[in-house]
């Protein structure tokens, strides 16, 4: 009886296609632990881990291949250690770096039988999808928000894409080294004002590392002396709380010597503004003037002195009430502790005056107190169980798909409900407007150091594919070249910043049948002198547009099924995006201007409309 | 979990009889991460009772275990593994076997100083009877799971009144402006309001809260109305065109923010607040309407509430409002209006529950925070009565009493999982009839001997057709032709996968989802918070899709 005894008898033919299967998976967070876990276990041959991020304290009560030893760690390596363990028949490739750099280019790709996203950023899925689509590998991509999941399969030609689905908003978790150490958005303030500033001084703190073997490692030591250190030293703030001194000594350590520490680690503000440091003594000169009453005006933004003197004066409310609380507490049990709650108004002021100070320091706008309620509500935390499930969720379709049995391969939901936990539905048809996915994608060899974008303009599109005169050529920075803009044609390709692995864009805008948009990945190469230096590496042939954005092909006869309207797997009130046609979309209006919140952009032609709900893809239709 | 969760420490037992390697740990990895966010609220203790002995195939399923451990005890060290993971939790292990554990000769019953039992199967369905009934009488709530290949499904037996008070509605669901009932205080306010409307300048008039808009548009509505509100669709659109019309459009927008809402909320909030169904059980139930000396805080609360029902004809006020287009001080005067109206409804039901706590002698007093809580979620307060689990046993019919109707139902629902729940029936009763050794102490699971595989598929898919055609009997009905074979053919489906997984075996990754699901579920009934599965889930790991199907027996046996 050996250890791949079950999947063997379950899985029959597969399993041993599984073995010798070579695999990515991106992102070795929430999600990621438990689907490495997974695939280990299932003996998938080879699993290639990538990922950017170190371990960070509160990261250990998920994600489970970590331990405290670990902190200030890559992930991607640690993970391969642990779940290295778990199957010895399994080999684990480890690289902590991020999925964008040029050596993880379409080649390599191309290199695996599937893709696995376990990433927690919409840029870094996006960037997946269209490798994957350029590779033509097929992708399972994943996500989780608090108790809500899904997981959609995604292959070139066959699937919606990522893309398809058209613009997101931002998910609402965030990595950890966002939110202490470098914020960019006004949430990442907020989140750390309410989750890490105010859980600290009001709230439980978090669980001391318990005593370590130093000897393993000095760097990694130092690192987690430094953080007991920070503990400790919020901790004895803490406990001067009712004294004269404690707002004082609450600032400066937070809005001024832990920024100076952050400030200190160079390398982290080489492309970043580095944050600055506030004044107390010069701050509480200014704020003199500052009344009371600015708590009351909620949707002003306040200033630096106005967010100074709400901070020091909810400090104080709350510090009393926590002070009564004592007092009154029986002793023998458990310390008392405030939690936030956006309708509380002294928690909410704290919160929202900190975070604004926060995000002055680090050059990011402040918000009203009214915007940052909204904001502080919405925080969804992670919850271990539903990345457990939502990673299992992953594994099975790619059983799917490793069977080439893609249509029945589903796009499921995990939705917090007590009639189901989890549904699923047919996978669409890619949009034939999608501008990832529904466009032709090819590789160019370049010299870079040689060719220019003229080069690229005249010969190669012009003279070479036929293109005509209105066109544009754009990269992720942006437009580079178009009939108005010729500024740039004389520069190489490394001078515009297009390197191995980049993508350019051209759109065909001539009015009478234009081309499809053409997506070119650049391999850099060094081609001999006596050849152009722009080269196709395959054959090309470049399809025109549809002449109307054919809702016929979405509803029409198509070889995968298909759901319309309202019917569908998730019948009563979840359903996932949809598109509908023209009969729904007069009740679809009315359902629009009820709920206020979801109307999009109008629809392009009157006989599609896309809805998609703002936090997980799944939209609520009111019974009335 | 969003809120902390206030339970404390509640000693789990998992029973692990044969199997449930990988779901145990799982199962509790998930539950121990999912309470770990707050350090001071995961479950205090569990204990996993398992005899058996870490074999090579066990390895392949449970990702804690090293080679070092086969031969060693599966509960101790599985054990160990899983309190690493939160130093705050105590493991405990047991490595008797389950049918000595619970048949130790004492004065309590050795399951006595646990809080929540989880039951993997197969067991022995005496003992499983014996589980039943024990959670049955202390009220204990109690999980009966399976998990093969790849099929899964859990039973939750909760006591026969489970009652939850935050259930965490839906947001959109949680607002009740009472526009149709205003009282005088949230009238007064309309008329100071909105008095001078016509002669406002635009930014006041853009700034009316919509909520007054609606109301100051009713009264105008009633006075050509026969002091009616309106009460149909046709009435509605009618009102909201009477507020288009209020609507100030000689601006650069076209129109009014406030104005707009106020015409989105007309269908939505012109309707009379009625309690719910589920309310509706609450206040009916024999605990509400009966209280006694020794009544749960929940019932003394939930008859105070039925008291304010019938005198005022509403639930007392959330006293929540949605955010809105409003200058901040008409925003906070709309909102004081609610929020005090709000506290007089707790402060009279309060009086009411402090009145009943006297009249039927009650020791322990009542948190104002409970009742304030309570008010505040009256509309979403839920009621679950569980039912008892029903085993098995080889030779017998089962019982679905009530539920065999929509059992049947869920027959003939071509994408209905009720026969891989049917598949696991007739699983346990294969179980229940074969012994893996002479002793007859242990279960053996089908397909455990490559050779008898197909003979062992052909036995189990019998006892399902049996179950299948016990139940169309007991609910007193037919399926014709060809839906009764078409049923036929499918559970074999399920069975065959079922006994091809080999011994009962498990695959990790089904295992890992489904300790997950079941995870979440315990957390919901330890903190009564959300609604927790009633009753079954069954999990198609083919289809990737769950169901759930409220069975359960009307007694126990």
């Amino acid at each position: 009886m050996g250890r791949d005894k079950y999947p063997r008898q379950s899985l029959g033919t597969l399993h041993s296609r599984i073995k010798q299967s070579r695999i990515l998976m991106v992102g070795a967070g929430g999600i990621g632990c438990e689907l490495l876990k997974n695939l280990v276990l299932t003996g998938f041959g080879e699993i290639h881990v990538v990922d950017l991020d170190t371990i960070d304290l509160s990261n250990l009560n998920r994600q489970f291949l970590f331990r405290h030893e670990h902190i200030k760690k890559s992930k991607a390596l640690v993970a391969k250690e642990s779940a290295g363990k778990f199957n010895p028949n399994v080999k684990i490739e480890a690289y902590h770096a991020n999925i964008k750099d040029p050596q993880f280019n379409v080649d390599w790709f191309k290199s695996f039988a599937i893709v696995f996203n376990a990433l927690d950023n919409l840029d870094a899925r996006r960037h997946v999808n269209r490798m994957c689509l350029a590779a033509d590998v097929p992708l399972i991509e994943s996500g989780t928000t608090g108790f809500n999941g899904q997981v959609q399969v995604i292959k070139k030609g066959k699937t919606e894409c990522y893309d398809c689905a058209g613009p997101r908003e931002t998910p609402k978790s965030f990595p950890v080294c966002t939110i202490r150490s470098t914020p960019s958005q006004p949430i990442h303030c907020i989140v750390w004002a309410k989750s890490y500033l105010f859980t600290e001084i009001f709230g439980t703190s978090e669980d001391e590392a318990p005593e370590l073997d130093h000897s393993e490692s000095s760097d990694n030591a130092k690192e987690i002396e430094n953080l007991q250190k920070e503990t400790q030293a919020l901790k004895k703030i803490r406990e001067s709380m009712g004294s004269e001194e404690f707002p004082r000594k609450v600032f400066e350590k937070v809005f001024k010597d832990d920024i100076e520490r952050l400030r200190s680690m160079e390398d982290m503000w080489k492309n970043r503004r580095p944050p600055e440091p506030l004044d107390y003594d010069a701050i509480s000169q200014e704020a003199l003037g500052v009344g009371p009453s600015i708590v009351r005006q909620d949707q002003v933004v306040w200033t630096v002195a106005e967010n100074f003197a709400v901070f020091l004066n909810s400090l104080r409310r709350l510090s009393d009430r926590l002070e009564e609380l004592r007092a009154n507490a029986d002793t023998g049990n458990a310390p008392p502790i405030l939690t936030f709650d956006k309708d509380d108004e002294d928690t909410l002021d704290f919160v929202a005056a900190s975070a604004n100070l926060r995000s002055h320091i680090f050059g990011i706008e402040t918000r009203s107190k009214f915007d940052i309620k909204q904001m502080a509500g919405n925080i969804i935390p992670a919850i271990a169980t539903t990345n457990a499930m939502t990673a299992g969720l992953c594994v099975l379709q790619a059983f799917k798909v490793m069977r080439d049995d893609l249509n029945k391969a589903r796009m499921v939901f995990l939705v917090r409900s007590t009639d189901r936990v989890i549904g699923s539905e047919v996978l669409r048809p890619p949009r034939p407007d999608c501008p990832v996915c529904s466009v032709v994608s090819s590789r160019l060899e370049v010299d870079a150091s040689r060719a220019t974008l003229g080069q690229l303009v005249d010969d190669f599109l012009r003279m070479q594919l036929g293109y005509g005169e209105e066109f544009s050529v754009s990269s992720e920075a942006g437009i580079l070249y178009d009939p108005e803009l010729d500024d740039n044609l004389s520069k190489s390709f490394s001078d515009l910043g297009l390197k191995n692995g980049s993508f350019i864009t051209i759109v065909d805008e001539e009015d009478e049948s234009p081309r499809v948009d053409l997506v070119l990945s650049i391999s850099e190469q060094s081609l001999p002198d006596d050849m152009k230096p722009i080269h196709l590496a395959e054959k090309l042939e470049i399809p025109r547009k549809p002449k109307t954005a054919a809702p016929q092909t979405v509803n029409g006869s198509h070889d995968v099924a298909v759901t319309n309207g309202v019917s569908g797997s998730l019948g009563d009130g979840v359903t996932g995006k949809r598109k509908r046609d023209a009969t729904d979309a007069g009740l679809e209006d009315e359902q629009i201007r009820k709920r206020g919140k979801v109307a999009e952009e109008p629809p392009k032609d009157d006989d599609v409309v896309v809805l998609e709900d703002s936090t997980n893809g799944a939209i609520f239709i009111d019974d009335d | 979990m969003e809120e902390p969760l206030t339970e404390t420490t509640p000693p789990i037992l998992q029973d692990d009889e044969k199997r449930g390697r990988n779901m145990t740990d799982n199962f509790a990895s998930g539950l121990l991460a999912a309470s770990r966010p707050r350090g001071s609220s995961c479950i205090g203790q569990f204990t996993i009772l398992d005899s058996a002995e870490v074999t090579e195939a066990d390895l392949g399923v449970n990702f804690f275990l090293e080679p070092d451990d086969v031969g060693k005890f599966r509960a101790e060290r599985t054990c160990a593994l899983l309190e690493e993971l939160n130093p705050d939790v105590q493991g405990h292990c047991n490595t008797e076997p389950v049918e000595y554990f619970l048949t130790q000769s004492s004065d309590t019953h050795p399951l006595r100083p646990f809080t929540h039992i989880l039951v993997i199967a197969p067991i022995v369905p005496e003992l499983l009877a014996d589980i039943v009934s024990h959670c049955l009488t202390t009220s204990k709530p109690l999980f009966y799971i399976h998990c093969v290949g790849f099929y899964s499904d859990f039973s939750v037996q909760l006591p026969s009144a489970f009652p939850i008070v935050d259930t965490h509605p839906d947001p959109t669901a949680t607002t009740d402006l009472r526009l149709l009932t205003p009282w005088p205080a949230l009238s007064a306010l309309v008329e100071e309001k909105t008095r001078d409307l016509d002669s406002m300048n635009a930014h006041e008039h853009g700034h009316v809260p919509y909520v007054l808009i609606i109301l100051h548009f009713l009264e105008v509505w009633k006075e050509t109305h026969d002091g009616q509100v309106p009460s149909n669709y046709r009435e509605k659109s009618d009102f909201k065109e009477l507020v288009r019309k209020g609507m100030r459009t000689n601006n650069p927008e076209g129109g009014e923010e406030n104005f707009e809402e106020a015409i989105a909320a007309v269908l939505k909030s012109l309707n009379p607040s009625t309690p719910s169904s589920a309310v509706k059980e609450v206040f009916e139930a024999e605990e509400c309407k009966n209280l006694t000396h020794d009544s749960p805080h929940f019932w003394v609360i939930a008859h105070a509430i039925s008291e304010f029902y019938k005198a005022h004809n509403a639930l007392p006020l959330p006293g929540s409002i949605p955010d809105m287009k409003a200058q901040s001080a008409d925003y906070i005067q709309l909102q004081n209006v609610y929020k005090t109206k709000a506290r007089e409804d707790v402060a009279e039901v309060t009086a009411t529950v402090r009145e009943l706590a006297k009249q039927h002698g009650h020791l322990t007093q009542v948190d104002e925070k409970e009742i304030e809580a309570f008010c505040k979620n009256a509309a979403h307060i839920k009621l679950v009565r569980g039912r008892p689990i029903n085993p098995a046993f080889p030779g017998q019919k089962l019982k679905w009493g009530q539920r065999a109707k929509a059992a049947v139902s869920a027959l003939t629902k071509p994408d209905s999982l009720i026969l891989v729940h049917i598949a696991f029936l007739a699983y346990d009763e294969f179980c229940a009839s074969h012994d893996a050794d002479a002793l007859a102490g242990a279960p053996r699971a089908p397909g455990s001997e490559d050779s008898e595989v197909e003979f062992d598929a052909e036995k189990m898919t019998g006892i399902a057709n049996t179950i299948i055609d016990n139940l169309i009997n007991e609910a007193g009905t037919r399926i014709e032709e060809p839906d009764y074979s078409d049923i036929g053919v499918r559970v074999a489906q399920y069975v065959q996968e079922i006994v091809r997984a080999g011994g009962g075996g498990e695959l990790h990754n089904i295992a890992a989802l489904t300790g997950g699901m079941i995870a979440q579920e315990v957390i919901k009934v330890v903190t009564k918070q959300y609604v927790p599965v009633d009753n079954t889930c069954v999990f198609d790991g083919v289809g990737s899709r769950t169901e759930v199907l409220r069975l359960g027996a009307d007694s126990v046996l």
